[in-house]
């Protein structure tokens, strides 16, 4: 969510910003007159003698009733959208707790720390795993898994992530009476040197 | 033989995945996409600086407090420069790259250093570190006999191994570590299979 957000974000203000550029460029390399380019009769910036914000302009905007109260709001909304987006990054997305289905019909909350550490200590027991880190994510009744091994050495990676998935993950999506348990795994090793066998 | 044993169950320590040679042509490469964390902090706290200081400035002003220098040294810049100043087309120029660099940052999705594995699961999707490739492979090629040193270098499409072998025929040792690598790479299990480029040389003198 966070990463379609920000992207789409970041999109927009860049095409701002090229589009700001390209047509203080293209006014102050004349090139609307060289290159013939066709533009609409409000273009703003006329030709290499134009200046960015003639002060006419300037006051004319002013002039309405409606200009400051606009402007404040404005810069109002635009602060708080800017805090608020700002925010998002910083937050640790981290789940709280999430609901278990005990499998009697009832349900129970477990801590989501819990359920991390129970999950990184098996995988941690994997063998060819040195290290595990796991996060959950996602939301209560739908929780995601994020999960950072660190591989031991001559461990092989396809086998390690099958039996993640065949072990830990098949055990937490069991236990939770999950019916799917979306995961993210990133698989890392620690440099070690190399042993010389011949 | 070991104590938990199912019908069926692979024994934990010998747990292996199916042959990935063997499975269907594989699906689009499932590459993670970067948050592009950084990026968006700096834009928010640039947008949020500007925005904040004219906020302020502009309620002051209101407020019928004089406003800040600056308000009007702009306004005035930006009433007499003409277009073609070098400073007007610089700013414009660094305005357009810089949009450019974010628009380049919002659709591509970064990350290049994960390669994506195969996980035939549609729910579990996994990525494995370029280091982390190297080392394996690395550790494969020095088991054989003859190799000194092993240098690989994982890129996303080709696998680019350098060794120095000190005893043994030279092109013997170049097969054995083609052969072996060629195995490691596919046990890596990614998508996508990179070309294997071996070289394998005698260690300087000295």
């Amino acid at each position: 969510m966070l990463r379609t957000v920000n992207r789409v974000v970041l999109g927009l203000a860049g095409l701002l910003l090229v589009a700001l550029g390209a047509a203080v460029l293209t006014g102050g390399l004349d090139l609307v007159r060289r290159w013939h380019l066709p533009v609409p009769p409000e273009w703003p910036f006329d030709g290499p003698g134009d200046v960015l914000l003639p002060t006419a302009t300037r006051q004319h905007w002013r002039a309405h009733g409606w200009w400051w109260p606009a402007v404040v709001g404005g810069l109002a909304v635009l602060v708080l959208a800017a805090l608020a987006w700002l925010a998002a990054q910083l937050r640790p997305r981290r789940l709280r707790e999430t609901v278990v289905d005990c499998g009697d019909g009832d349900t129970a909350t477990v801590r989501g720390r819990g359920l991390e550490d129970a999950m990184a200590a098996e995988a941690a027991a994997l063998h060819g795993v040195d290290r595990a880190l796991v996060t959950l994510g996602g939301r209560r009744t739908a929780p995601a898994v994020r999960a950072v091994l660190t591989l031991a050495p001559h461990a092989g990676p396809a086998a390690v992530l099958y039996r993640l998935r065949t072990e830990v993950l098949r055990h937490a999506r069991t236990s939770a009476g999950l019916g799917r348990l979306p995961a993210e795994v990133r698989l890392r090793a620690v440099r070690h040197r190399a042993e010389r066998v011949g | 033989m070991t104590t938990a044993e199912r019908a069926g169950a692979p024994d934990p320590a010998e747990a292996v995945p199916p042959d990935p040679s063997l499975a269907d042509a594989p699906g689009p490469a499932r590459r993670f996409w970067s948050v592009r964390r950084l990026p968006a902090v700096l834009v928010a706290a640039a947008l949020l600086a500007a925005s904040g200081l004219t906020l302020y400035d502009v309620v002051a002003v209101r407020a019928h407090r004089t406003g800040m220098a600056w308000r009007r040294a702009l306004a005035h810049q930006l009433a007499t420069r003409h277009l073609d100043d070098p400073w007007v087309l610089a700013g414009a120029s660094l305005a357009l790259l810089l949009g450019l660099w974010l628009f380049v940052l919002a659709v591509t999705p970064g990350l290049r250093r994960l390669l994506p594995l195969r996980t035939d699961d549609p729910d579990v999707r996994a990525v494995l570190d370029r280091r982390a490739a190297a080392l394996v492979l690395r550790d494969r090629a020095m088991e054989v006999p003859g190799v000194r040193s092993v240098r690989v270098g994982v890129g996303r499409r080709v696998v680019r191994a350098r060794a120095q072998a000190h005893f043994r025929a030279l092109d013997e040792v170049r097969r054995d570590v083609d052969s072996v690598l060629t195995d490691a790479v596919r046990e890596l299990g990614l998508t996508r299979a990179p070309v294997l480029s071996v070289r394998v040389g005698r260690p300087p003198k000295g």
